[in-house]
Parts: structure tokens; C-alpha cells; sequence
């Protein structure tokens, strides 16, 4: 759970990866009631049809939630000074996600040490759902 | 169609008290076993000074705390059926904690209507005692209908 010295990180440096049991549709409904994001195309199939899609979707930031949790599991809350992603495709219940990132750049200032991670979330046939980036602190 | 003088608009200010079994509640919706979340004792022991809330709480705090933001998208133009989430960005300046009562101030930051496209980007601002402890940056995409 602790970050590795700063010293023995390089770029290039693969974070450890975080490998989800399927998405399950219950776990759409556990979120919804979690976060407040009750659009039903999450949560009932008649719904997502309705609008157009196959069946109901992941909710983005449940995506985001997932690649947090393997962020946060690296290196704890504290040091995480910014985090962004962008919701590039869909995911269905049944889905088994990955999320994974790399160190990008190493870099110090004034304010300290710091890393930029490249991080993302695919499928297990390697589609990209969401990328983004986090920057971390060292101290 | 977006209402381009919308952006700098500011809504109403918002109240929200981080409650310890939310922050259990999304974690588990997440999967995410991580014990810092559950476990005072376990959190203090990693250096926090309770059960932190994790990266992406911020989002329970704006559905939760301000549902009335779908109708205030909605009067500056949003077509919420066709609203796409674009992309989602936290800056962390100190960790959340049970018992924060975060003030949170939702602005529209940016809005651009294109051809096929509306975008814009609303900023939440949440304060603890009068420090801002984040920041929030949400982009939706809304599809324009063709003609």
C-alpha cells in the first residue's frame, strides 16, 4: 500500500493493475442508490431500450470509481493532487474491466515531487472505456 | 440549444455533510475493499484522521447534495436526454473526512455551441470551513438534432 521510493520510479514505470470480477446489474443498482445517479438507463433494461441502446449501461463514473480504487490502492488518497478522465465507450453488465496506468513524467518544483500517471480502463478484449491522468505527490 | 450567456452563471450555494456509511456505501458499490474506507482504527494507523472519502466522492456530493442541478442544465438550455458526460476532473487539496460539512458552489465555467455539438463545462468549488478542500470540473456533450 505504500508508494515505492521516488527515486526507483522511472518513466515508464507500470502502476499495479486491477483486474474486476464482471460488472453485475445489481452492482449498476448499488451505485445508482450510492451516488445519486438514478438515470434508469443504468438500471432498467426497458429504459436503455427505449433510448436506443441494447440494454443498460455502466455508469461512467463507475468506470472512474474502479480506476480511482487501483490509484488509491497504489498510493493512498493524501497523495493524489489531481485526477481526470475522459468517458471514451460504453460498458455493459457481464463486462470484466481493467484498470491500469503508467508513469508518464517525472517531474519537481518548488511545491515537491511529483508524478504524472497516463491511466485507463479496458475490457478484456483490450477496448478502451475511459483514459485520464493523475498526478501524484511525493514527499 | 445552449444558452451562450449562460457561461459565468452561478447557482445557488449548497450545504453537505460527508456521512461515514456514504463513503462505505460508494466503496462497496465500486468493489473497492480498500480497508482505509471502512476502518477508523486502520485509516488513523495510514495517517489519515479518519475514513477518508475516496477519488471520485465528489460526485455523491453533487447528486446528492444539488439534484436541482438537472433543472437548472435544463434552463440554460441542456438537452438532458441527449446530454453525454464527457469527461470528469478533481483537483484534491485536502482529504474529505466523516463529519465535513462542505459548502459547494456549482458554476458554468465555459459554453460552446458548435455545428453538430453544444459542450460545456460546469465547475463546482466545494469549501470546509472557508478553505477549498476541491475542485470539480464536469464537460457534457449534448448532440444537436439534424434536420
Amino acid at each position: 500500500m505504500a508508494l515505492p521510493d521516488y527515486n526507483t520510479i522511472e518513466e515508464g514505470y507500470e502502476l499495479p493493475s486491477l483486474t474486476k470480477p464482471p460488472i453485475e446489474q445489481v452492482q449498476l443498482i448499488k451505485y445508482a442508490g450510492a451516488s445519486g445517479d438514478f438515470n434508469q438507463i443504468h438500471t432498467v433494461p426497458a429504459y436503455a431500450k427505449e433510448a436506443g441502446l441494447d440494454g443498460t449501461i455502466t455508469h461512467g463514473m463507475l468506470m472512474m470509481g474502479i480506476l480511482g480504487q487501483m490509484i488509491s490502492s497504489w498510493a493512498g488518497i493524501k497523495a493524489v493532487k489531481k485526477y481526470s478522465v475522459s468517458f471514451k465507450s460504453i460498458s455493459k453488465p457481464g463486462d470484466i474491466l481493467i484498470a491500469r496506468g503508467s508513469v508518464k513524467k517525472k517531474y519537481e518544483n518548488e511545491e515537491g515531487r511529483f508524478i504524472d500517471c497516463k491511466v485507463h480502463v479496458e475490457d478484456k478484449d483490450g477496448d478502451i472505456k475511459i483514459s485520464g491522468k493523475a498526478t501524484i505527490k511525493f514527499d | 440549444m445552449l444558452d451562450i450567456n449562460a457561461q459565468g452563471k452561478e447557482f445557488p450555494e449548497f450545504k453537505f455533510e460527508i456521512e461515514r456509511c456514504k463513503i462505505k456505501e460508494l466503496c462497496m458499490a465500486i468493489g473497492d475493499d480498500n480497508p482505509i474506507f471502512y476502518d477508523k482504527k486502520i485509516a488513523i494507523k495510514e495517517g489519515y484522521t479518519d475514513t477518508p472519502a475516496p477519488l471520485t466522492f465528489p460526485t455523491v456530493i453533487n447528486f446528492w447534495g444539488y439534484p436541482e442541478i438537472w433543472d437548472r442544465m435544463i434552463e440554460i438550455g441542456v438537452d438532458v436526454k441527449r446530454l453525454l458526460h464527457a469527461s470528469e476532473e478533481y483537483e484534491y487539496f485536502e482529504p474529505l473526512y466523516p463529519g465535513d460539512i462542505i459548502t459547494g458552489n456549482v458554476s458554468v465555467e465555459s459554453v460552446r455551441s458548435g455545428g453538430v455539438m453544444d459542450v460545456a463545462t460546469f465547475k463546482s468549488t466545494y469549501k470546509r470551513d472557508g478553505k477549498v478542500v476541491l475542485i470539480a470540473r464536469m464537460k457534457i456533450v449534448v448532440m444537436l438534432q439534424g434536420e
